[in-house]
């Protein structure tokens, strides 16, 4: 019989055969979708009241509905929307991918935001209906209130300064005659592959109430480094980095023969700065600008270490949680956090969507050279040479702190502090297989992601881009908060697992692996996909043969980004770790809180290690240069 | 002599429709490519003719219709399992692999055994004269050379319906001419059905059997080249295929045997029966069946606004009194019979016209 069965299916039409897939493709899915609904609504019993009649006892018992039927709901959706589409529908493998892709950023990116919300407008724990009650708690707190200010006045400071301080260096670094640009290239960008709030550290060490040279060299007793002062100083130095590659790739892409035919034109050098070449970089300063507002209102290093009480939205939101153990207040603050961001993260869209003038290219390294009066030579000279100064002394302090007894005090050499580490070796696991993981996983969904966005026409095709990217805007706190609200009770208990520190790292990071990947989607002709499918390659043979040997460099390019950002990442993690998947930057920031400045440093300095060590193999990898590869970031 | 020989199938078009959003790029077409024959599906740009051919091909999906090669029906095949065989306008060969591989690529996409696509590589390499070629890389060759392996890399996979998408585009002038010959004589001697997209008329007349004319969307008409251009089926046909003055006309009478017409003051006769006994018509007078003589005659009076001399053609514009200017092309003009412009001239009509448009 089963001889027939083939002879038979050998008959059949092509047209009938891909009907034949198709229905095969749906039952496994029907099961799969079944399965997962299973896992998601389960009926228990549970004790209804017990009954007592004499010494007999009867115990009544109810079924409850347990899980999740909401997000079932929206996962069955998921799975049924992309079969509208005759196109998706006709090929097994792009419906299996648009189903996976749906699947996954609704359930990872959309579902855990949405908790925020639903929290946010709860009366409290378990309790149904709608109410603006945490929101009438917050505005009783003057102390919420504060934060939110402070958050703001704080982020619009740090991306004016960032701005400014980072436009004049990317200018001084591509269009003077500075001798030494390439390395003070790469010092002024250093800053971007530590964590955050290691910059905070190091200007404790060096500046702190018992600093090196606050306290030891000049012995000034009134200073005080804690505060919003401390926090900007800190923000500036890791976020101007963003800065100065945006806008070095923006001005030495600028053609030069706009301004000639200006100058050709009659046009003082001044009057050409400011009607030609000014208004050519204006959208990536204003780029730079929102992203500097979204990374400094973000930031929970920083102001929990060196931020003195001064109270923010993310590290409020954090104790809200954490400390107080009151999860709808926290996401009534972390709404608070995600309206701002979001708003600047849609102005950014809007101004990265219109018509550029400049084509960013990572290629040329430096610009035509200007002539400039020497005054503003000597202060743009001095400022970039400042920057790159601050940032040997930081970078160097925290080396120098590892290597010495006790910093500040004891400066005889000692490898205690680095043998110290080896108490972390769990946590550096932990971080190392999440990173790994995270990277992998996100790089995965951001190639499939950019392959379906930039080559395929489907319905719905812009509520995936904007999913995937919207992720860019949205602080680690509230990333944390989400999930732990969508999946740390049942049916999940999720929270502390490696899985969603992944999928959680995964998917945060994804926008900026899914730009990489997209960027290098446009430069491959789509007809070659397209002749590889017509001349019979199915569309795995032709994504292994064609499209992934093409973009493979972007690919890895991504991986390394999302595993460097998984690796330094404190936001999220302090939500999502638990005792036995406790990461390494968790542990880092506890150890710079209760331990000796060079135990800090210590753990400072391996992490730096590691991550120049990623780099390292990402320039070799991609056969580019070790400044290009901060570019990915 | 080779002896290459591949199995083909005629194509079948069945009212087919594409739809973006709202605009229709392809509207009700159908027509068929009988088995063995090259037809060229001609338009302006944005007629919707690389659209059909994408849909051949599986690249879009048809909003309604069916589409079919031989007896079976393909429309809801993906493009890796239909037998069609596209050559791009870019020629999409792949850059990270040799020429050998870009050839071998389909067959290796079957899972043939290695000895057997190094001998079909072979024959194609020969058959396309790219022998030692095989280990570079397509970007080292030269613009027809790519031509050659795009057209050998599609035609090793043995399709049964060969389609062309513009691809002559990117080469020069004479290359074009040369290359288009080549392919035409590659495809004779396979008979392997083709269907070639082409905004070029004197492309596609010069190499299809029959011609399909696509406007916004639709077919207006399919024939020979001959048919398209004596007999066009509209005035949109008579203005896109060679250069036409479209004069009004009347029937004076019509029978059996063709109509005779009045047309700028004087009569000429069609040989094909018009439909109405008479009535207003818009006559097609191709400028090389226009002829221009001394002042006086029998004919009608003109006078010559411009003049442009090619060489093997003289091209007058001429007026005459009502107010028409027309377009004269006087082939194998002798040195001394030239009108200089603003002189007076008398206009001749043919004594035949092929055909009437409504």
């Amino acid at each position: 019989m089963p001889k027939n069965l083939l002879s038979s299916l050998g008959e059949l039409t092509a047209q009938q055969k891909q009907r034949l897939i198709l229905f095969c493709v749906l039952i496994v899915e029907l099961a799969v979708v079944i399965y997962i609904g299973m896992k998601l609504i389960q009926v228990k019993a549970v004790v209804d009241r017990v009954e007592v009649a004499g010494n007999l006892e009867t115990t009544h018992y109810r079924n409850e509905l347990v899980g999740d039927p909401p997000l079932l709901i929206l996962i069955i959706l998921s799975v049924i929307v992309p079969l509208a589409s005759r196109r998706i529908r006709r090929e097994p493998i792009l419906l299996i991918a648009v189903q996976a892709v749906v699947v996954g950023l609704t359930v990872f990116v959309l579902w855990p935001l949405a908790q925020v919300f639903i929290e946010a407008f709860k009366t409290g724990y378990n309790a149904k209906g709608f109410s603006f009650v945490q929101f009438k708690r917050l505005l009783e707190k003057p102390s919420v209130w504060k934060a939110f200010s402070n958050t703001m006045v704080l982020g619009i400071t740090t991306s004016f300064l960032a701005t400014v301080l980072g436009t004049l260096i990317a200018y001084t670094l591509t269009m003077t005659s500075l001798p030494g640009k390439k390395w003070l290239r790469i010092l002024t960008i250093l800053p971007l592959v530590s964590p955050p709030f290691a910059v905070s550290f190091a200007f404790l060490m060096l500046f702190g109430r018992r600093g090196l040279i606050t306290w030891d060299l000049l012995h000034i007793t009134g200073w005080n480094i804690y505060g919003p002062q401390g926090i900007i100083l800190a923000q500036l130095i890791s976020d101007t980095p963003l800065v100065i590659l945006i806008l070095s790739s923006v001005f030495t892409s600028i053609n030069r023969s706009l301004e000639e035919a200006a100058e050709d034109l009659g046009g003082t050098p001044f009057h050409v700065l400011r009607t030609v070449t000014f208004p050519l970089v204006t959208p990536a300063i204003l780029t730079a600008a929102l992203l500097t507002f979204i990374s400094s209102i973000s930031d929970f290093g920083n102001p929990m270490l060196i931020g003195g009480g001064f109270q923010m939205l993310a590290t409020q939101a954090y104790i809200q949680m954490i400390e107080m153990y009151d999860l709808q207040l926290g996401a009534a603050l972390a709404m608070l956090l995600v309206i701002p961001a979001f708003i600047a993260f849609l102005i950014q869209h809007w101004i990265t969507n219109r018509k550029s003038y400049v084509t960013v290219t990572s290629g040329a390294q430096t610009g035509y050279i200007r002539k400039q009066p020497t005054w503003i030579k000597g202060f743009l000279y001095s400022l970039t040479g400042f920057m790159a100064f601050l940032t040997i002394l930081l970078y160097g302090s925290i080396f120098v702190g590892a290597a010495v007894n006790a910093w500040g005090f004891d400066h005889t050499l000692t490898t205690r502090n680095v043998r110290g580490l080896i108490t972390a070796l769990p946590q550096i696991k932990n971080s190392l297989i999440v990173s790994i993981g995270s990277g992998i996983v996100g790089g995965i969904i951001g190639i499939v992601i950019a392959w379906l966005v930039s080559r395929k026409k489907f319905p719905g095709k812009g509520a995936i881009d904007f999913s995937a990217t919207v992720m860019y805007a949205i602080p680690g706190t509230v990333v944390g908060i989400g999930y732990i609200i969508a999946f740390n009770a049942a049916p999940y208990f999720w929270t502390g697992t490696f899985f969603i520190i992944i999928i959680a790292y995964a998917f945060r990071r994804l926008p900026v692996g899914l730009r990489t990947s997209v960027a290098a989607q446009k430069q491959i002709d789509p007809t070659l996909e397209e002749a590889s499918l017509d001349l019979g390659a199915s569309r795995i043979r032709t994504f292994g043969k064609i499209t992934f040997p093409l973009l493979n460099r972007a690919f890895f390019a991504g991986v390394i980004y999302i595993f460097i950002r998984s690796m330094t990442d404190l936001s999220s993690a302090v939500f999502l770790n638990a005792g036995n998947t406790q990461l390494y930057t968790v542990r880092m920031f506890r150890v710079m809180i209760t331990g000796t400045p060079s135990e800090g440093a210590a753990f400072a300095g391996f992490l730096i290690i590691i991550i120049l060590i990623a780099l390292g193999i990402l320039s070799k990898l991609t056969g580019k240069s070790f400044v290009d590869m901060f570019r990915v970031s | 002599m080779m002896t290459t020989q591949i199995e083909t199938a005629p194509i079948l078009i069945k009212n087919l429709t594409k739809d973006y959003e709202s605009i229709r790029a392809v509207s009700d077409v159908s027509l068929e490519v009988e088995a063995g024959t090259l037809v060229c599906l001609l338009g302006p740009s944005g007629c919707g003719k690389t659209t059909t051919l994408r849909m051949i091909a599986g690249f879009e999906e048809p909003t309604a219709g069916q589409i079919y090669i031989g007896n079976e029906e393909i429309t809801d095949i993906p493009p890796y399992a239909r037998p069609t065989a596209l050559v791009f306008q870019s020629y999409a060969l792949f850059p990270h692999m040799t020429v050998y591989d870009n050839i071998a690529y389909g067959l290796r996409a079957r899972r043939l055994p290695r000895k057997d696509i190094a001998a079909q590589v072979a024959e194609f390499i020969k058959l396309m004269e790219l022998e030692g070629h095989e280990k570079k890389s397509p970007s080292q060759l030269s613009g027809g050379q790519q031509q050659r392996v795009a057209l050998a890399r599609a035609l090793v996979i043995r399709p049964k319906v060969l389609l062309f998408d513009e691809p002559l585009s990117n080469l020069d002038a004479l290359l074009r001419v040369r290359m288009r010959g080549e392919i035409r004589r590659i495809q004779q001697r396979l008979g392997i059905t083709s269907m070639y997209v082409t905004h070029d008329q004197e492309e596609a007349f010069s190499i299809g059997d029959r011609v399909a004319l696509m406007n916004k969307g639709k077919l207006v008409q399919m024939g020979s080249p001959r048919e398209l251009y004596w007999e066009p089926a509209d005035r949109f046909v008579a203005e896109f295929v060679g250069l036409s003055n479209i004069v009004p006309g009347e029937v004076l009478q019509s029978n059996a045997e063709g109509a005779t017409v009045r047309v700028l003051g004087g009569t000429t006769h069609c040989s094909r029966p018009h439909r109405s006994n008479s009535g207003m018509v818009s006559v097609v007078l191709r400028p090389e069946a226009l002829s221009i003589g001394k002042p006086g005659g029998e004919g009608i009076p003109a006078r010559v606004v411009t003049l442009a001399f090619t060489g093997p053609v003289a091209r007058y514009t001429v007026a005459i009194d009502d107010g028409t200017v027309l377009t004269v092309d006087i082939a194998n003009p002798r040195p001394d019979q030239f009108f200089e412009e603003g002189s007076s001239v008398t206009l001749f009509l043919p004594k035949e016209i092929p055909s009437l448009l409504e």
